[in-house]
């Protein structure tokens, strides 16, 4: 029992008779039917799609200015980087984390596959950054071999931010300050996009040389062949306890994708970080009714989300070139996420009501509570962008941040909604489409929520239509919008009852 | 390597949050040795057997496995199987072929390493064509035991083993640990059944007497 041999064991072997002896209790020509599905999906999703991703990645003129672009490059760089770290980057499946990472065999191989995947898809997303930054930016005609080198060093950057992005997976001390640097880039690059919808923006004048343009190629490619042959010198060191936790998370991805069921994921995100906060028992504020005490302590200990509320109250400004009802609608919209951001309290009851018939509050109580925070999230983040908006000369005039105040109670609406929705329902009838079976249930769970935006609706012809907004068009807002919660706190608690 | 203890901890702190689980806790296991740590729930029992297999890194303090540090050699997973973390299956693979996986892994041969008749010794012989998820989660328990004792190995260290098992089953595999320590191997585990860790052949150990631990958050709370 305890004399070991010491063999050396081949683990793509392992990894290959594992794939066989699935597929051998598989029926047969399942293997391919599945490959056959993805191609013909692919080609008919590219044949739909194509004019729109032409458009997306390469304008028939560049269209942004250099601000844009430099934005651009800030908001891909913190998002790619961000995402990695979310996912890893490296990372096994939930049964090779079981199994193989258990097993004697060479942890270098274990996980050079994964990255591999890692680096291509790396790759794969810094050049169409890197060919959308050119394609709306660039002055035309441009040489060729510009055209052609500018994605490879986008390809360069993603697979450089990769190996970013394993180092600190690897470590420990300095990760979340590379995660909070991220943070500062995305930040920077959508400031920098509101910055170009206000201002006119020069665009970007001269034609790169293509000398400077492959120096900078081969330059990035010599320090990305150095760097990666270190991080597969390093793969062995990763420590356990960061595969298992990437092991699991895109173990939940994955079973979110298949379940079509977003839900696993926010509940993993929320656990995650509460596991990791370090929280003082505190009193709640007993002037208020108990739930909403619950939701303001909540709120209060997720500043960051705030921060991050007061940022984006400046991205409907993004549309101020685009049709007037699209800003109407992201106000709606925005109005109903700023109102999300304090509603997992109410996943967590729609999930599983225990905590809450313990409280012994009847629903209509409860639902009423719940409102609150979410009604002030949402009035106020659309009072400040519609003030913005107004500020900006995007809005003829008026008191826009009184109507904003109004769409309070249609953000908590929607938020509440939103978040009651519960587990998606995928027993109900599938329906035969030219396109294939759809199952019903996740259409309805996301519609479920934004559909209570219609309480927005004089908001939304209000500012589509581009009149000056006058106080009776408050008033009309602010009484559906408040017949609209009333309505649905009554309807709510006769529904659950 | 017999020189050395089996599992040696000094100095280790770990906490979740704000709670701190275990305080300045020190441990040495010798080879050949059983211990079972004891203690109320949330003590830490799981998080110390985590930190001792590698899956959890401590706040501080120095762990040693047959005096190396625990983690990612091949050589530490030859010598170690744990239940710390309850296993993911394989979609697609049947029970004994999750045994031959195990073997394969170890550069055994399934038969020669007597896999059908460790799934008969944990009453799995009928059951060999299941799936593991399809089965019940007493089964999963004896199927999980049987692949841990069917390698090879010298130090197991195992996370409430009797748990979800029946009577018959904690008795006899309670037995199976037994002929492992007495055959050299090292067993570390964690137990609220005095009389299934005597009977395992393990000295229980309260974790009060490690050093100082505090009420910890529940088991998940690593996750």
């Amino acid at each position: 029992m305890t004399a070991v041999e010491q063999v050396a064991i081949d683990v793509g072997a392992i990894r290959r008779w594992v794939r066989r002896t699935q597929s051998s209790h598989r029926e047969r020509g399942a293997t391919a039917g599945n490959i056959y599905f993805a191609v013909l999906f692919v080609a008919i999703v590219g044949g739909m799609l194509h004019k729109q991703l032409a458009v997306v990645f390469w304008p028939a003129q560049p269209n942004a200015s250099e601000l844009a672009g430099v934005s651009l490059v800030l908001v891909g760089l913190g998002s790619l980087f961000l995402a990695m770290r979310r996912l890893g980057p490296l990372g096994l499946s939930r049964p090779a984390a079981s199994w193989l990472l258990t097993a004697p065999v060479s942890r270098r191989r274990l996980l050079t596959p994964s990255l591999r995947l890692a680096a291509l898809a790396a790759a794969i997303a810094g050049a169409l950054f890197g060919l959308a930054i050119v394609g709306h930016v660039a002055t035309r005609p441009m040489p060729r071999t510009v055209a052609a080198l500018l994605p490879a060093v986008g390809a360069l950057v993603g697979v450089v931010m990769l190996l970013i992005a394993l180092a600190a997976q690897a470590g420990r001390g300095w990760s979340s300050w590379g995660d909070n640097v991220a943070g500062l880039l995305l930040a920077g690059g959508l400031a920098g996009f509101v910055v170009d919808s206000a201002v006119d923006a020069p665009r970007a004048s001269g034609s790169w040389s293509a000398t400077v343009v492959g120096a900078v190629a081969i330059g990035l490619a010599a320090v990305v062949a150095g760097l990666m042959a270190v991080a597969a010198g390093r793969l062995a060191d990763t420590p356990n306890e960061r595969i298992l936790e990437a092991s699991k998370t895109v173990g939940t991805l994955l079973d979110s994708a298949f379940g079509v069921e977003p839900s696993f994921v926010t509940e993993m995100v929320e656990r995650r970080y509460w596991a990791r906060r370090r929280l003082r028992s505190m009193r709640l504020w007993t002037r208020v009714p108990v739930l909403v005490g619950q939701d303001l302590l909540l709120v209060r200990r997720r500043p960051r989300r705030l921060v991050w509320l007061a940022g984006a109250v400046a991205l409907p400004a993004l549309l101020a070139h685009a049709p007037a009802w699209t800003i109407g609608v992201a106000i709606l919209l925005g109005g109903m996420v700023a109102g999300a951001t304090s509603t997992a309290t109410v996943r967590t009851d729609a999930g599983n009501p225990v905590l809450l018939r313990m409280l012994g509050l009847s629903p209509r109580q409860a639902i009423a509570q719940r409102m609150w925070v979410p009604g002030i999230l949402a009035g106020l983040w659309s009072a400040a962008a519609l003030a913005l908006l107004r500020a900006l000369g995007d809005l003829p005039a008026g008191p826009w941040w009184a109507l904003g105040l109004t769409l309070g109670p249609v953000g908590a609406v929607a938020a509440v909604r939103k978040a009651r929705v519960g587990f998606v329902r995928n027993e109900l009838l599938p329906l035969d489409t030219p396109m294939g079976t759809l199952s019903p249930g996740p259409a309805l769970n996301s519609v479920i929520g934004p559909d209570a935006l219609l309480l927005g609706l004089p908001a939304l012809v209000q500012i589509a239509q581009g009149h000056p907004l006058s106080w009776t068009t408050v008033l009309v807002q602010a009484l559906v919008g408040a017949i609209g919660a009333r309505t649905y706190v009554n309807l709510g608690a006769a529904r659950t009852g | 390597m017999v020189d050395q203890p089996a599992v040696e901890v000094a100095g280790l702190y770990v906490s979740y949050g704000s709670t701190p689980v275990l305080v300045d806790v020190a441990l040495t296991v010798p080879v050949g040795a059983g211990v079972c740590v004891t203690g109320e729930n949330g003590i830490g029992k799981s998080t110390l057997l985590r930190c001792v297999a590698s899956l959890q890194r401590p706040d501080r303090g120095r762990i040693r496995v047959f005096g190396n540090s625990p983690g990612s050699t091949p050589e530490f997973w030859r010598a170690v199987v744990t239940t710390a973390e309850p296993p993911t299956w394989y979609p697609g693979l049947t029970v004994r072929e999750h045994g031959e996986l195990v073997c394969r892994a170890h550069g055994l041969d399934p038969d020669e390493a007597g896999l059908d008749e460790a799934l008969e010794r944990f009453g799995l012989a009928t059951h060999v064509d299941a799936v593991p998820p399809s089965m019940s989660s007493g089964q999963k328990q004896r199927l999980t035991l049987a692949l841990s004792l069917l390698r090879p190995s010298s130090l197991l260290i195992l996370d409430e083993p009797e748990q979800r098992l029946d009577p018959e089953g904690r008795a006899s595999v309670a037995g199976m640990l037994n002929d492992y320590v007495k055959n050299g191997g090292t067993i570390l585990m964690a137990s609220h059944d005095s009389v299934f860790a005597e009977a395992s052949g393990t000295e229980i150990t309260p974790m009060e007497s490690l050093g100082v631990t505090r009420r910890a958050e529940p088991k998940d709370a690593a996750e």
